[in-house]
């Protein structure tokens, strides 16, 4: 195994071949997303061996689990990034994640990772600073608190003191924000 | 088309694609995803959306994190490759060959430890008897050896007793002094030593004919000393069975004397009780 060939498929083939159970399967599977969810998971988890571990775990699972994926219910990167968000959401959850961690504040979160591990800047990918600037300040705690923190929509309510509809129309707004950018 | 619109709208979608939703909506979304177009491509727009989201905040992993995860699924890969293909095939010959591969090898590896299992608990089981054996030998030995120490004693206070006896015939010091009966009970007789240097009085028990007593009465012994009667002890023909027993000290006597007297003894002779009596010179 070369470390700097990176495999890549396609959505269709990957998940043909992930569905043979074929050891490129797992491979480009790895390269293809690793990075990625480790991204989401290292938000929720600053430890780094503990992401790492929940990466680990995040893998193994959408493994076992692959049959219960269906192309006909979404893209395969929302089936595993759910299974990696509820895994680790469960760790920070869990009691010994409690007791040994403090999670940090939450308004440094994004740059102060990002200053922390080395990013990978795609060059299609070099306006994520201006991005996240073009979202207005109440977009951006959301997405925090929802994808980045694994805050429910309701405990998030709670947390910004606003109501549920209000939760529900800026994820809104903030995505269509997302899209807007990304095309 | 106004209700589709405001479905899109009310933000559900987007919560369907972060996974926030009940197990209810879920279904209810995936009945609108199936039934409009228009809601299924929004759901697409906004997974790619987050998907591009996730890519900018990518992390890479190290190297080693990488061969790590690759290894653990790939074990897991050739597990499921040994146990979930051997069903689909029509040469006998591959079939045999996976059946070895596959049972025959856990099956010796199996036998190996029912044997070595087996084995190791016969050896538990000699053990074990051999323990029990070895204790109650070893009780065995130390009854023994305190009943020989008992056994010991008991002849070194044998031997101690016939030392004493020994002494009253080496010490040339010693008196040995008749007692005859008196006019009451003329048959009664004893023998006593009497030593005025070391002071030591002792009958010999042997000798001793007196008539039998009760238990509530015992035999004293006097020294009279100047007419006067001094209490030396008393004796007991039923429990005193040592061959000589050693009375009280006394340096001077005239004579010696043996009542009946209450068990005890008294603090002055009962002189119609006398029995026996004789002079030291």
């Amino acid at each position: 195994m070369s470390p700097k060939r990176k495999i890549s498929l396609s959505e269709e083939e990957l998940v043909l071949a992930l569905r043979n159970r074929e050891k490129i399967a797992v491979e480009a599977l790895y390269d293809m997303y690793s990075a990625s969810l480790f991204g989401v998971i290292s938000r929720i988890i600053t430890d780094t061996a503990i992401a790492e571990d929940v990466l680990q775990e995040t893998f193994v699972k959408i493994w076992h689990s692959f049959s219960g994926y269906s192309a006909e219910k979404g893209r395969l990167f929302t089936w595993m990034v759910n299974i990696a968000r509820n895994l680790s959401i469960d760790k920070i959850r869990s009691k010994d994640f409690k007791n040994q961690n403090k999670n940090q504040e939450l308004e440094n979160n994004v740059t102060f990772i990002d200053e922390q591990r080395n990013t990978v800047y795609k060059p299609e990918l070099l306006g994520i600073r201006e991005l996240v600037s073009t979202l207005k300040p109440e977009q951006k705690s959301i997405l925090d608190l929802v994808y980045f923190k694994g805050y429910t929509h309701v405990e998030a309510a709670e947390e910004l003191g606003v109501p549920l509809g209000t939760i529900k129309t800026r994820l809104r707004m903030a995505i269509q924000q997302l899209r807007k950018h990304f095309n | 088309m106004e209700n589709v619109q405001a479905y899109i709208e009310s933000g559900i979608l987007e919560l369907y694609v972060l996974g926030d939703i009940s197990p209810e909506e879920r279904l209810q979304v995936e009945e609108m995803a199936a039934n409009h177009s228009e809601v299924k491509a929004e759901i697409g727009e906004i997974e790619l959306s987050m998907e591009a989201f996730a890519e900018t905040h990518a992390v890479e992993t190290s190297e080693l994190v990488k061969t790590k995860i690759l290894n653990s699924l790939l074990v897991n890969l050739g597990d499921d490759k040994t146990f979930t293909k051997p069903r689909k095939h029509n040469s006998e010959e591959v079939f045999e060959d996976e059946v070895d591969n596959v049972i025959a090898l856990p099956a010796r590896r199996s036998n190996f430890y029912k044997y070595a299992f087996a084995a190791c608990l016969t050896l538990l089981l000699i053990s074990v008897y051999g323990i029990v054996n070895l204790y109650s030998k070893l009780q065995e030995s130390s009854t023994q050896l305190t009943a020989m120490q008992l056994d010991k004693q008991k002849i070194a206070n044998q031997v101690n007793v016939m030392d004493d006896e020994l002494d009253i015939y080496r010490d040339t010091s010693y008196k040995v002094l008749k007692l005859k009966g008196v006019a009451k009970s003329p048959q009664s007789a004893m023998t006593l030593a009497w030593s005025p240097v070391t002071k030591k009085v002792v009958l010999d028990m042997h000798s001793v004919k007196l008539p039998a007593h009760d238990k509530q009465h015992q035999y004293q012994l006097w020294a009279l000393v100047g007419g006067k009667p001094v209490d030396m002890g008393v004796f007991d023909l039923n429990t005193d069975t040592a061959s000589v027993k050693q009375m009280k000290s006394i340096a001077m006597a005239d004579a010696f004397a043996v009542t009946l007297e209450p068990a005890g003894g008294s603090a002055g002779p009962t002189l119609d009780q006398m029995v026996v009596m004789g002079g030291t010179k």
